[in-house]
């Protein structure tokens, strides 16, 4: 049975917290609704590529452009409806 | 330009095996290794550097940063004209870990950060971005040269410019993978042997250090300068201890130096008894009677351990001081300490004399 | 009053030939080395297209002497090559270079030979040929052992700052000369490709599948190359004593940061406005000196902003003739200076400018846009811009002499 948006949401709080080293952030406190970039939580362009390869390796999405997540990685919200939406069926 | 370059020294930031920050004492607490690896002792870096920069970076880019503040704080200064590092190895954990990835995903998936942060310009460009150095960048990668050519850049660019102030810095890393190659090229020790016993092992190879040293240096003195880099020399591959020997007396006659002046030598030997070939024969001839020092049963040694003896030449001449650990002769009975003379050798292959005068 | 550098010899190998000759007739011919993979082994062969120098290792020692088994890295050996053509080319003796100063820059020094034997390497156990490699990896090896077999034993440095690398070799080989430390320092850089870079640029998003097409509009990234290449640069002193004549002068450099982003330039061109202008006030000319400039034109959207805003600003109305030479050679990272650095001195001797292939649109950010036809124009003093990851900015300002 696919993920729900909430699963997903949950699943990448952690994941973000590992792969982009967010020391001192726990998932509990990752609000999904945070800007991840500019003022929010201040991440930039390297770590948006890092993104890039997260949704490959975990849900199979490939992006050709890096432009297109932009919008995609808003928040961790906006990446699990996205993911929800756009992963391959199983 | 007329030939004569120098620079003074205003403030150094030091991270090694060694408690060197944060502490008024001078080698009196000193740290013992046992398995031939020598490893930095490392302050809480979120004091150093922003927690926006600190997740992203790899240890030894956090060592450097780290060294690079502390340096700049101990001069007094916000923002230097310029930045040149050195080093021989560069990042190699990082190295490592983007490699190991490429090779177990053959090729696919692959994340950016560690290849950015394996460049060997990563921190002098890390360093710059931080402090929003808009000058001078340069990064020397040559061995066992690659520090002395960093200073020599600096030292250039000051007899240009001696208004100028520069940040010039080195770094190398204790990695597994440097080990490992170095043991198949038989340039450390079998046997693990404590630090301290270094120079009583009569076997081939030595142990493995690291550290990253940061200098302040500019062209003119100012409130922080307590001493100054005269000059500089490289001998690359010297094949007979006349030819060393040759360049040592040259080096001093340009300098008007006489031996006897010199108040303390700074020996580089590496307790590698066949690496030590030439500085053992210099130690019997030209310093048979300058009291002597050695450093790297302290650090290890590296591509870029001569930071670390030039940061210990300076605190010599700072604190008028010399650590008992330190001591590999008798010292002279009293009086000003006010040149010491540096000479290094790494693998038997760079060689390079420095002489630092005491304001 | 300090005095001047002269540039009295080159060498050069890159994907669009073997040495000097060769390069000059693939730049007027318009041939470039862009294609398959074919000597590296990669995934991506046939999907990242680069400019691969077609000769495999063996040729390469053929083609210097080196015999196998010395652990002679690949980027060794084309460093080698050029360090052996320019050396003939400056018409030097024994002695003048062991007394010489060898500056080399590379960002992957033997990296290709590290990642092909990386785990037969850490396992102790293992032995054969793969071991001639093992300490060769780090970019400092390099240099040695090309000073080493060449005789050059009074100064030797190695330098990596990305892909201003080789550029700044130059420049510090010229500070050597100035302040009397040298009379002769040859200098330059030199890049194998290896899996390592093209999946670390891969991973930056930052290749273009197809040929690069610097400062167009719908330009899309970078092709990677390989390639090396080397300067010969004499005192004044020497050169007047020898009654050389050389084939033109140094007359300026700069070295800036722009301090704005670990990978990416700025788009105000802060950095390159630095370096360019620094060149210029060293060489003491206005910008309207400046016939040419060939430019970094990496074709990345980032850099080409950068670059062509920072050239606009330095040279207001007066934007000289410019064209970005990487659609022949790819990018060739830490030696790109230096290649670069050979195609001014080319273009100085032959009075010429490079076209800037690919270029269809302007870009709506500039007001400019670059050569695209080979063009022979009174060329006096050429300007050489080299950018690189961690912010570093160098240019370099060659004169006929």
């Amino acid at each position: 049975m696919q993920q729900t948006i909430e699963e997903i949401t949950k699943e990448l709080r952690q994941e973000l917290i590992k792969q982009l080293n967010l020391e001192d952030i726990l998932p509990e406190s990752f609000d999904e609704n945070t800007p991840l970039f500019g003022e929010g939580l201040g991440l930039d362009s390297i770590d948006s590529l890092e993104l890039v390869v997260l949704l490959d390796r975990n849900y199979g999405i490939k992006l050709k452009d890096p432009k297109e997540g932009r919008h995609i990685f808003y928040s961790i919200r906006t990446m699990a409806e996205y993911i929800h939406n756009n992963r391959p069926k199983a | 330009m007329d030939g004569k370059t120098q620079c003074y020294i205003n403030g150094i930031g030091i991270i090694a095996p060694q408690k060197t920050f944060e502490n008024d004492q001078f080698l009196t607490e000193i740290s013992t290794f046992n398995q031939n690896v020598l490893t930095c002792i490392t302050p809480d870096f979120k004091a150093y550097i922003n927690p926006v920069q600190l997740r992203r970076l790899g240890r030894m880019l956090r060592i450097g940063m780290t060294a690079a503040t502390i340096c700049l704080r101990d001069a007094k200064v916000q923002v230097p004209d310029g930045i040149i590092t050195a080093t021989g190895y560069g990042f190699l954990e990082e190295t490592e870990k983007f490699l190991t990835e490429l090779l177990e995903r053959q090729e696919t998936q692959l994340t950016p950060t560690y290849f950015m942060q394996s460049t060997y310009n990563a921190l002098a460009g890390l360093v710059a971005l931080s402090i929003k150095c808009t000058g001078y960048n340069n990064t020397y990668v040559s061995k066992g040269f690659a520090f002395e050519n960093a200073l020599q850049d600096a030292m250039m660019q000051l007899a240009e410019k001696n208004s100028s102030n520069l940040l010039v810095g080195a770094y190398d890393e204790a990695a597994n993978v440097q080990y490992a190659i170095n043991m198949r090229e038989h340039h450390y020790k079998s046997d693990h042997i404590k630090n301290s016993s270094l120079f009583e092992s009569k076997t081939g190879g030595t142990i493995q250090g690291e550290g990253s040293a940061f200098f302040n240096v500019s062209g003119i003195s100012s409130d922080s300068t307590w001493c100054v880099l005269k000059d500089l020399q490289l001998v690359y591959t010297p094949e007979t201890e006349d030819e060393l020997s040759s360049a040592l007396t040259s080096f001093l006659n340009t300098n008007a130096i006489s031996v006897d002046e010199i108040d303390v030598w700074i020996n580089g030997a590496s307790g590698d008894v066949k690496n030590d070939r030439l500085l053992t024969s210099l130690e019997n001839s030209i310093f048979k009677k300058t009291p002597q020092v050695r450093f790297k049963h302290l650090c290890g040694e590296f591509c870029t351990a001569i930071s670390f003896g030039v940061w210990l030449g300076a605190s010599i001449l700072k604190k008028q001081f010399i650590p008992e650990i330190v001591k590999f002769s008798s010292m002279k009975s009293s009086g000003k300490l006010d040149i010491i003379f540096i000479v290094n050798q790494y693998l038997d292959r760079n060689y390079s004399f420095l002489v630092l005068k005491k304001l | 009053m300090s005095q001047r550098v002269f540039i009295t010899g080159f060498g050069i190998i890159t994907s669009i030939g073997k040495n000097a000759e060769e390069n000059f007739q693939s730049l007027v011919h318009r041939r470039c080395g862009f294609g398959e993979l074919n000597i590296l082994h990669t995934i991506h062969q046939k999907t990242l297209l680069c400019c691969e120098i077609k000769l495999h290792d063996q040729q390469l020692r053929d083609a210097t002497g080196i015999k196998a088994g010395k652990g002679f890295t690949r980027t060794a050996l084309l460093g080698l090559i050029a360090l052996q053509e320019a050396i003939y080319s400056a018409g030097l003796s024994r002695s003048e270079i062991h007394d010489s100063g060898l500056l080399s820059a590379t960002t992957t020094g033997g990296i290709r030979e590290f990642e092909k034997f990386f785990y037969r390497l850490l396992d102790l156990q293992q032995q054969g040929d793969f071991v001639q490699f093992a300490d060769t990896a780090n970019p400092g090896e390099h240099c040695e052992r090309m000073a080493d077999h060449v005789g050059i034993k009074k100064y030797i440095a190695t330098l990596s700052t990305a892909c201003s690398s080789s550029a700044n070799a130059i420049m510090q080989g010229a500070q050597l000369i100035k302040n009397k430390k040298l009379d002769r320092v040859i200098c330059g850089g030199t890049e194998a490709l290896s899996k390592f870079t093209v999946n670390g640029f891969n991973s930056l998003m930052i290749i273009d599948p197809e040929h690069c097409r610097p400062f167009d509009s719908s330009r899309k990234g970078l092709n990677l190359g390989e390639g090396a290449a080397y300067l010969v640069l004499e005192s004044e002193a020497v050169v007047n004593q020898k009654g050389k004549k050389p084939i033109a002068e140094l007359k300026g450099y700069g070295n800036a940061n722009d301090a704005f982003h670990q990978t990416a330039s700025s788009p105000e061109g802060i950095g390159a406005f630095n370096a360019m202008k620094l060149a210029l006030s060293r060489a003491e000319i206005s910008p309207t000196a400046v016939d040419y400039i060939n430019a970094h034109g990496t074709a990345t959207e980032n850099n080409d902003l950068s670059e062509g805003i920072g050239i606009q600003k330095l040279f207001d109305e007066n934007v000289p003739y410019f064209s970005s030479t990487k659609p022949f050679t790819g990018h060739t990272l830490a030696a790109a200076g230096s290649i670069e650095a050979v195609y001014c001195l080319m273009a100085l001797q032959h009075q010429v400018i490079w076209p800037n292939l690919n270029f269809a649109n302007q870009m709506s950010e500039l007001s400019i846009s670059p050569v695209t036809a080979l063009k022979h124009v009174a060329l006096k003093n050429v300007l050489s811009n080299s950018f690189g990851f961690g912010g570093n900015t160098s240019s370099l300002l060659m004169g006929s002499v």
